[in-house]
Parts: C-alpha cells; sequence; structure tokens
C-alpha cells in the first residue's frame, strides 16, 4: 500500500500553518469614539502580537481583516486615552465593534488650582508666565518683586519698593527658596527710599506668586507668599561676565555628571553712576555693596537631589538727612548692613509611594546704623528647619504633611544720644507647626485641595488652627474655575513684642473665585477676592514710647476684583500683557483712631508690560506704562486722619536687548523715562513747632530717572550659549 | 524493505526540515516584507494623519517583535516629524514629542551603541526646543548637540548625525539673525557625499538627503 502520500499530507497538515487551510478571513471593523460620542481619528487598533491591524479614518472607523484564527486581544491605543482591550474570536466572521475610550490622568495636564497663585514655570504647561517673562520687565531691573509689581494684586508703593499684596503690607508676604522661609530677602535701604530683592532672578526656574488662598504648607503670612523653586543641574560649564554702569560681576558654573556647584561675585558701586546723574538725595558716601554666593547641586541614589546656597551681602552708604523736627539742619546717616543667608535641601523618594524633602535654613542680618550721635545695631538671626512628607495614596490622591520649627532672635542696641545712653532689647521668637493637606482628582476635570495648620507659639504661648480648601474645575480644553478659601495666621510684628510679650497672632480670612482662559498664546484671567483681618495689633498714639498698652483689637477687611490679559500672538513678534486691579480696603490698627484706608492702597492699579522683537537689529524693545491712583496718607495738622492724596503714581519704563555676538548682550534701561514728578507724601516732626502745627518734608523718589547700561558675556565650551534665557 | 523505510524516513525527515526551516524564515519574512512595506511608504507621507496611520503600522510591528529596534526607531522618528508639521501653540508639539522621546528607554536598552537613536534623541531636543525657542533655547540647543556629538563618536560617518548637527547651526544662526550662508559650502559637501555611506539595509534609516538638497536650494536662491 502506498502510505507515502498520506503521511506527507499528515506532516503537512501538522506543520503547515492551520491559517492557510481556513479559506475564510475575519472581517473585524467598527468605530472608536470617547465618551461623549466625539469620533477619534488615527487610532491603532490591532490584534496583539500581530501586524494585523488598521488605524480609525477621520470618522473615527476602521476596517481591516486577517486569515489568523483563534482567540486574541483586540488593542486599540490612542494618544490622551487608556488602552483599551477586549478578547475577540476569530473564525472567519464578521466582527463589528463600537470602542468608547476613556480618557487618561495625567497629572501635568490636569486641572490645577489658579485661584490665588500666579505661577511662572518652564516645565508646566498652561502657566500665565515663563522665568522669562518676570526678568525681561521694563523697570524691573531684574529685580523679582520689582517685576511682580506689574501683575494684579501687587500695588505700587514707591518710597518701599517692596511687595504690598491686595491691601496688605509688605510684612504680610512672605518669601520662600525651595519651601525653608527667608527672613529679610529686601536689601536694606535709606528710608524711604526703594528697597530690591537680594535675590538672582537668573537662581529660579520656578515663580509662585500667591495673592492669596495659599496652601497649609505655608503660614505666617497673611497676604501672600512668594515661592522661589532654585533652577535644577546646569547642564554645562560656563563662565557668566557682567560690566554695568553700576558695578561688575562674575559667574562660574561646573558641572560633573551628578552634579554641579555654581559661585558668583559682584560688585556694585553707584559712585561714578550717581555723580554723573542728577540725584535727590545728598550723599556723602554712595551706596557700595558685595555679594558672593556659592550654589551646590548633587543627585544622591536613584531620584534623590540635594541642594545647598550660601549668600554673603555687605552693603553701606552714607547721606545727610533732613529732619523736619529740626527744620535747616541735616543729621549724617549712614547704613552698613550685613547679610548671610543659607539654605540646604535634600529630597527625593523613600519607596515607590513615599518622598521626603528635607530642609534648614539660617539668616543672620545686621544693620549697623548711625545717625548722628546715635548708633543702632540691630540683628535678626533666624534658623528654619522643615520637613514634608508626600505619598501617593492612589493615582488620584496625594497626601502632604510636615512640620516645621522657626527660631528668630532679634537683638537691638541702641545708643541713643551723645551720652551713652543705651537700649538693650531682645526678644526671641519659636514657633512650632505642623501641616497636613490632601489633593484628590475626582477626575482630569475636576480637583479638590483641603488641609490644615497648626502652630505655636513658644514664646508668646499661644496656638492657632488654620483650615484651608481650595478647588478647580475644568470647564474646557482652554478655560477654568477655581476657588480658595481659608485662615491665616501670622505672628505680631517684632517692634510690639519686644514690650509684650503675651500677644496673639493676628488673623485674615481669604475667600477668592478666579476665572481663567488660556488660548493659543491668549490668556484672560479674573480674580474676585474678599479678605478679613481681625486681631492686629492696636496701640493708643503714646502707648508706642511707653512701651505699654498694645493689645490684639484691630480689624480691617479688603476686597477687590484682579483682570489680567495676555496677547503673544496678535502682534507678530510683539508680547504684551495690561493688568489692571480695583481695591477697596480700610483697616483700624496700629495708631489709627478709627477704621481708614491705609496708606499702601490704591483704588485704581493699572500695567501695561510690552515686548517687540526685532530679528534684523538683533534686539527686543521692551515698555512697562504704570498708573495707580492717588494713595492717602496723614497729616497731622488735619483733624481727619488719613486725608490728605498724594498726586497718582505714574512711569514709563522703556529697556532695549542688543546681541552683539551670539554670546554677548548689551543691555540698556531707563527708568521714568518722561521724568513724571514721583511724589509719596510727606514726612512730618514729632513735635509740633512755636505754632501748633508740624512741619513737613516731602518723600520723594532717590532720582527722578535711573539710567541703566550693562554688557553681558557668557563663556561655555561650545561659545554658542548666552544670557538670552535670563535677559534683565 | 528496510531500505525502502530507511529511504521513506529520510524523506520525511527532510520534508519536515523543510517545511519547518520555510516556516522560521516565512516569519523573518513576514518582518522584513512588512518593514520594507513600511519604510517604503514614509516617503509617500505627506500630511500628520499619514504619518500617524504608518506611526500605527510601527507599533504594531514593535509590540510583535519586542527584540527589533527599527520599529520603535520610527514609531518615534513618525512622532518627531508630526510635532514638526503641526501647528497652533506647543502643546501638541509636545505631546508628539512625549510619545517620540517614551521609545527612547527601550531604544538605549535594545541597542545602546547605535548612532541613529542617539541622531533620533538628538532631533527630538531640537523639536523641543522649536516648541518655545525664547525659553527653551539654552538648554535644548545643548541637549541635542550633546546627543548628536554621542551619534557622531559611535559613527563618524554618519551622514543623518552630520545634517543634525548642520541643521541645529542653521537654526540657531537664523534665530540670532546670522548670515547663514556660511554654512552652505558644508551642505553642498554634504550632499555631493551624502551615497558615500553604505546603508546597511532596505530598512535601516536612511532619510534626509531631501533635507540637505532643500539647504543647498534655498542656498542657490539667496545667492541669486
Amino acid at each position: 500500500m502506498n502510505r507515502i502520500p498520506y503521511v506527507i499530507c499528515l506532516i503537512l497538515i501538522f506543520v503547515a500553518d492551520p491559517d492557510v487551510i481556513m479559506a475564510q478571513p475575519t472581517k473585524i471593523g467598527g468605530s472608536v469614539i470617547d465618551h461623549k460620542e466625539i469620533p477619534l481619528p488615527g487610532a491603532n487598533i490591532y490584534l496583539e502580537g500581530t501586524y494585523h491591524g488598521a488605524s480609525s479614518d477621520q470618522n473615527g472607523m476602521f476596517a481591516f481583516e486577517t486569515m489568523k484564527t483563534g482567540y486574541f486581544t483586540l488593542v486599540v491605543d490612542y494618544i490622551g486615552f487608556n488602552s483599551y482591550k477586549e478578547e475577540v474570536q476569530l473564525m472567519g466572521n464578521i466582527i463589528n465593534l463600537k470602542i468608547i475610550l476613556k480618557e487618561s490622568f495625567d497629572e501635568l495636564k490636569a486641572v490645577t488650582i489658579r485661584a490665588g497663585a500666579f505661577e511662572a514655570s518652564e516645565t508646566k504647561k498652561s502657566v500665565i508666565l515663563k522665568p522669562l517673562d518676570i526678568v525681561t520687565t521694563a523697570g524691573a531691573l531684574g529685580d523679582v518683586p520689582g517685576a511682580l509689581q506689574t501683575l494684579p494684586g501687587a500695588t505700587m508703593v514707591g518710597e518701599s519698593g517692596r511687595l504690598f499684596v491686595r491691601g496688605g503690607h509688605s510684612s504680610e508676604t512672605q518669601t520662600y527658596i525651595d519651601g525653608t522661609l527667608v527672613h529679610e530677602p529686601y536689601t536694606t535701604s535709606t528710608p524711604n527710599t526703594a528697597v530690591r530683592g537680594r535675590f538672582n532672578p537668573f537662581m529660579f526656574s520656578g515663580t509662585v506668586f500667591s495673592t492669596g488662598g495659599y496652601s497649609a504648607e505655608y503660614g505666617q503670612a497673611l497676604s501672600s507668599v512668594l515661592l522661589l523653586k532654585t533652577k535644577g543641574l546646569q547642564q554645562e560649564d560656563q563662565v557668566d561676565l557682567s560690566i554695568t554702569s553700576i558695578g561688575l560681576g562674575m559667574a562660574g558654573t561646573k558641572f560633573w555628571g551628578r552634579g554641579a556647584i555654581a559661585a558668583g561675585f559682584d560688585y556694585t558701586n553707584l559712585t561714578p553712576y550717581m555723580k554723573l546723574a542728577p540725584q535727590n538725595l545728598d550723599w556723602i558716601h554712595y551706596p557700595v555693596s558685595y555679594n558672593g554666593s556659592v550654589s551646590l547641586r548633587q543627585k544622591s541614589g536613584n531620584d534623590g537631589l540635594f541642594r545647598a546656597y550660601i549668600t554673603y551681602d555687605r552693603s553701606q552708604s552714607t547721606l545727610n538727612q533732613k529732619d523736619p523736627d529740626f527744620p535747616g539742619g541735616v543729621s549724617r546717616l549712614a547704613i552698613e548692613n550685613q547679610y548671610i543667608y543659607l539654605n540646604a535641601s535634600w529630597l527625593g523618594s523613600l519607596n515607590d509611594h513615599w518622598s521626603l524633602k528635607l530642609g534648614a535654613s539660617g539668616t543672620s542680618n545686621i544693620d549697623n546704623n548711625r545717625l548722628d550721635f546715635g548708633k543702632y545695631k540691630h540683628s535678626l538671626r533666624g534658623t528654619n528647619l522643615k520637613l514634608v512628607l508626600s505619598n501617593r495614596i492612589h493615582e488620584k490622591v496625594k497626601l502632604h504633611f510636615g512640620s516645621e520649627f522657626s527660631h528668630k532672635n532679634f537683638a537691638q542696641e541702641n545708643r541713643i544720644d551723645a551720652f551713652n545712653n543705651f537700649e538693650n532689647l531682645e526678644l526671641n521668637q519659636q514657633l512650632i507647626s505642623g501641616f497636613a493637606e490632601t489633593d484628590i482628582y475626582l477626575s482630569n476635570k475636576f480637583m479638590v485641595k483641603f488641609g490644615g495648620r497648626y502652630e505655636y507659639s513658644i514664646s508668646m504661648n499661644k496656638q492657632n488652627v488654620a483650615p484651608r480648601i481650595s478647588a478647580a474645575f475644568k470647564l474646557d480644553n482652554h478655560s477654568q474655575m477655581s476657588f480658595a478659601w481659608g485662615y491665616f495666621y501670622q505672628d505680631p510684628d517684632s517692634e510690639y513684642l519686644f514690650y509684650q510679650k503675651h500677644l496673639d497672632f493676628e488673623h485674615a480670612r481669604h475667600i477668592i473665585l478666579n476665572y481663567q482662559r488660556i488660548t493659543d498664546d491668549r490668556t484672560f484671567r479674573v480674580e474676585l477676592y474678599y479678605k478679613k483681618y481681625n486681631h492686629l495689633i492696636k496701640f493708643g498714639k503714646s502707648d508706642m514710647d511707653q512701651g505699654v498698652g498694645f493689645n490684639n483689637n484691630g480689624y480691617g477687611y479688603a476686597y477687590g476684583v484682579d483682570l489680567f490679559w495676555r496677547d503673544r500672538k496678535s502682534i507678530p513678534n510683539g508680547d504684551y500683557w495690561i493688568s489692571y486691579s480695583y481695591l477697596d480696603t480700610k483697616r483700624n490698627y496700629q495708631d489709627f483712631p478709627y477704621e481708614a484706608v491705609p496708606s499702601f492702597a490704591s483704588r485704581h492699579s493699572l500695567s501695561v508690560v510690552y515686548k517687540h522683537w526685532i530679528g534684523t537689529l538683533r534686539s527686543q524693545f521692551g515698555t512697562t506704562i504704570k498708573y495707580a491712583s492717588p494713595r492717602v496718607y496723614n497729616d497731622p495738622n488735619q483733624t481727619e486722619f488719613n486725608s490728605k492724596r498724594m498726586p497718582p503714581y505714574r512711569s514709563v519704563n522703556v529697556n532695549w536687548s542688543f546681541l552683539l555676538r551670539q554670546h554677548i548682550i548689551i543691555y540698556g534701561a531707563i527708568t521714568n523715562i518722561f521724568g513724571f514728578t514721583q511724589s509719596y507724601g510727606y514726612n512730618y516732626a514729632t513735635i509740633p513747632d512755636i505754632n501748633g502745627s508740624y512741619d513737613s518734608l516731602p518723600i520723594v523718589p532717590a532720582a527722578t530717572r535711573f539710567y541703566f547700561m550693562g554688557c553681558f558675556i557668557t563663556l561655555t565650551r561650545k561659545g554658542e550659549s548666552n544670557q538670552m534665557n535670563q535677559l534683565e | 524493505m528496510n531500505q525502502i523505510h530507511n529511504k521513506m524516513k529520510n524523506l520525511i525527515f527532510a520534508v519536515i526540515l523543510i517545511v519547518l526551516m520555510n516556516g522560521a524564515s516565512l516569519l523573518g519574512q513576514e518582518y522584513e516584507r512588512a518593514m520594507e512595506t513600511a519604510v517604503s511608504d514614509l516617503a509617500e507621507c505627506e500630511t500628520i494623519e499619514d504619518l500617524q496611520d504608518l506611526a500605527n503600522v510601527f507599533k504594531r510591528i514593535g509590540d510583535a517583535e519586542k527584540e527589533e529596534w527599527l520599529p520603535l526607531y520610527y514609531h518615534s522618528y513618525c512622532y518627531t516629524i508630526m510635532s514638526f508639521m503641526s501647528e497652533g501653540d506647543g502643546t501638541q508639539m509636545d505631546e508628539y514629542l512625549d510619545v517620540a522621546q517614551s521609545n527612547m528607554v527601550r531604544l538605549e536598552d535594545l541597542v545602546p551603541d547605535e548612532s541613529e537613536i542617539w541622531v533620533l534623541q538628538a532631533f527630538i531636543y531640537t523639536g523641543r526646543l522649536v516648541v518655545d525657542p525664547m525659553t527653551r533655547g539654552q538648554e535644548y540647543s545643548f541637549l541635542s548637540s550633546q546627543s548628536n556629538q554621542k551619534a557622531l563618536s559611535l559613527s563618524p560617518e554618519n551622514p543623518r548625525a552630520q545634517y543634525m548637527e548642520l541643521a541645529n547651526a542653521i537654526g540657531m544662526a537664523q534665530f540670532f539673525g546670522n548670515d547663514v550662508s556660511v554654512y552652505c559650502k558644508e551642505a553642498e559637501n554634504l550632499l555631493a557625499d551624502w551615497d558615500r555611506y553604505q546603508v546597511a539595509s532596505a530598512i535601516q534609516p536612511s532619510w534626509g538627503k531631501n533635507n540637505v538638497k532643500e539647504i543647498v536650494q534655498s542656498c542657490h536662491q539667496n545667492q541669486d
């Protein structure tokens, strides 16, 4: 019998592809849509482990055939959506599927709470500002608080230069670097002369300017917090040089794989400039300052990062000051300040769920001032320790909690006259605090954050509990609404605690509602807020001298609307933003005789910032126009308190950056180019003259205009980079 | 009888062997064929939709052939081109680049010394830069350059790496308003030498010649 043909058939059946034997292909087709029935074009539909599949067309429809048989997993992939899998049985049949995909959750793209917060970030999407924007704003001259004054919520108080937010005094705003508190973030200056922020804006990759309703992680600020995040690892070796009309600077970075170190030194001497440009103040020694800083970053372990930063600042100046109590006479005021700040932090994950952040900072600020025969040495030494633990309980739920210890030592050694009469004061304040907060993403579109903060002041022997709630809801792809509410507490000013230790915390309650829409390089944002103050420090007029009578009976309110519009598209190569604030505020605190508008509030504030790039000239031009309605000030010759008004604040600032070479930038700026007269009220005598009236001297800025020119050079191995990213 | 039996066994053995071998190389051939078709379709792509469909094809092949690097490479390459072609604000561009970047970890695992994957990485970084040159210029031009240097150190003759270096330099010069004609000679030389580089097979990366042609053309236009 010839079995060969049978055997061969058997073999062929065993080893041959069974698919080839089945003649019928299976047809798979259908549609791919989302939960709103909107078709998804370009989705990838295929049988897992095979090449067989198809893409969906413009209508979300797809169809393909396969000769495979048996059970397979059908996979459907689409960018931004969770992968879909379904088991199918291929038997030469027709399979029709309606596939509904679910949007995937990505925290980076999910809604975030914007109420009360202006964030500038290099990495996050849908932020209104990039750090570059802060630094290139005309009139700011690279001063972070200065640039933030063009954002809604910040009131322009020219004689101070600090951040006054939504009817709150500048002391109600705190600055944090990498999560730890910074004491004295402003330079020291002569009275009624604007200060500047101490920190170089180039250091920061992220800035959050919170005008209220901020997280439970931060406290001791009745109005707002400024959160600065230092830059990550510098990727290459670099040397930066700067030669300007007011000084010289040099900085270098060395990078070694897992870490980097950067060091900088700045020398500022206003002598040559102030001799040329007319000044309103009578200087004896023009301001001179030195600054050195070192910053270190080192990766540790898998994903840990250790950061350290230390800065040393020394400045001095001397001038003749007129005193309204001694008309016709001058006092010689010499200012000397020495400031050291250091900050170290470590962050990283402990395991899959837990991550830890440890931070410590120390500040020493010593003012050594002399006024004629008086010698005033004021020092502040502060230490802060902080620990934060975060746990990702679930893809959509995060928990943070932590604790903080803060110690402040204030000391004053005042020699009040030529007879060696001293007044020594010392104060130690310790604060222990803890907080817990949870972020819950109910969906990509809706998130809620709630938490609380507890503080105990050892020196005052008082404690407080502050609840905080906020929420954000995404209305559509481009717009969202958010809401924030909370209690905020702050230690009374050390001035008062010197005399009376057992005061209580000052308190504010915020409620904020925010709407923002960001499309295609245009941003619109509107925010409504209401603040209620309680337990503010109050005292009678004479109590300040006697050191008694301080209490927490002060109160106040602030409400208003902030508007912001930014357009980077309409004008080719142009970028502008307009910010407007309406503020209505009154308070009865300190020595106010009754509830009145404070002098640091403007009813209307308007800023227009414009930047334009001209490629053929290799230049960027910028201008800032500011207007603030008249602020009130008190004239003791009047019966009504805070009844006089300063003229409105107006200024137009311009700047120009020119790329001489790829690595050399020439920069020029003029503040108040049209020379508008700024007047900030009057300094009144403390004792009336023979006629019973109080003499006064006008408060004016140090100079009508400020001119600045500088040349910035960046040297790297490749010689290609420059400080274009860090235009000031 | 035994002789016939032995012959039978040999025949059966031989048949099984032949069929099995064909089966095995059939699978290999399936991969080669699918890749060849897909790679030649790449030249025909004109719109983002075309590229999306082709990227999907590469993804399927890549998912089925877990040890092959080329499907992943082309998947990323398609998404990178899509990012350059997209309009509007940068969100869509970044999304495409996120997908392109997501394959890099596996590619580095599979073929860390393959020059082409480092050219691809440099290309992705350049894509990031283009989304927001003012903010990302310094960081990403450095990262792109660094990856490309790695590609050149692994294969100094790789014309795609040479093209990437040239394109980055031209882009930077244009942004700062510098004269780009200094790069024309280099572009012409690169075009002339392009075909000297032997591509290992029909499915290995071979793109870039048209891009260099465009540079040379615009050089000649500017000269006239």
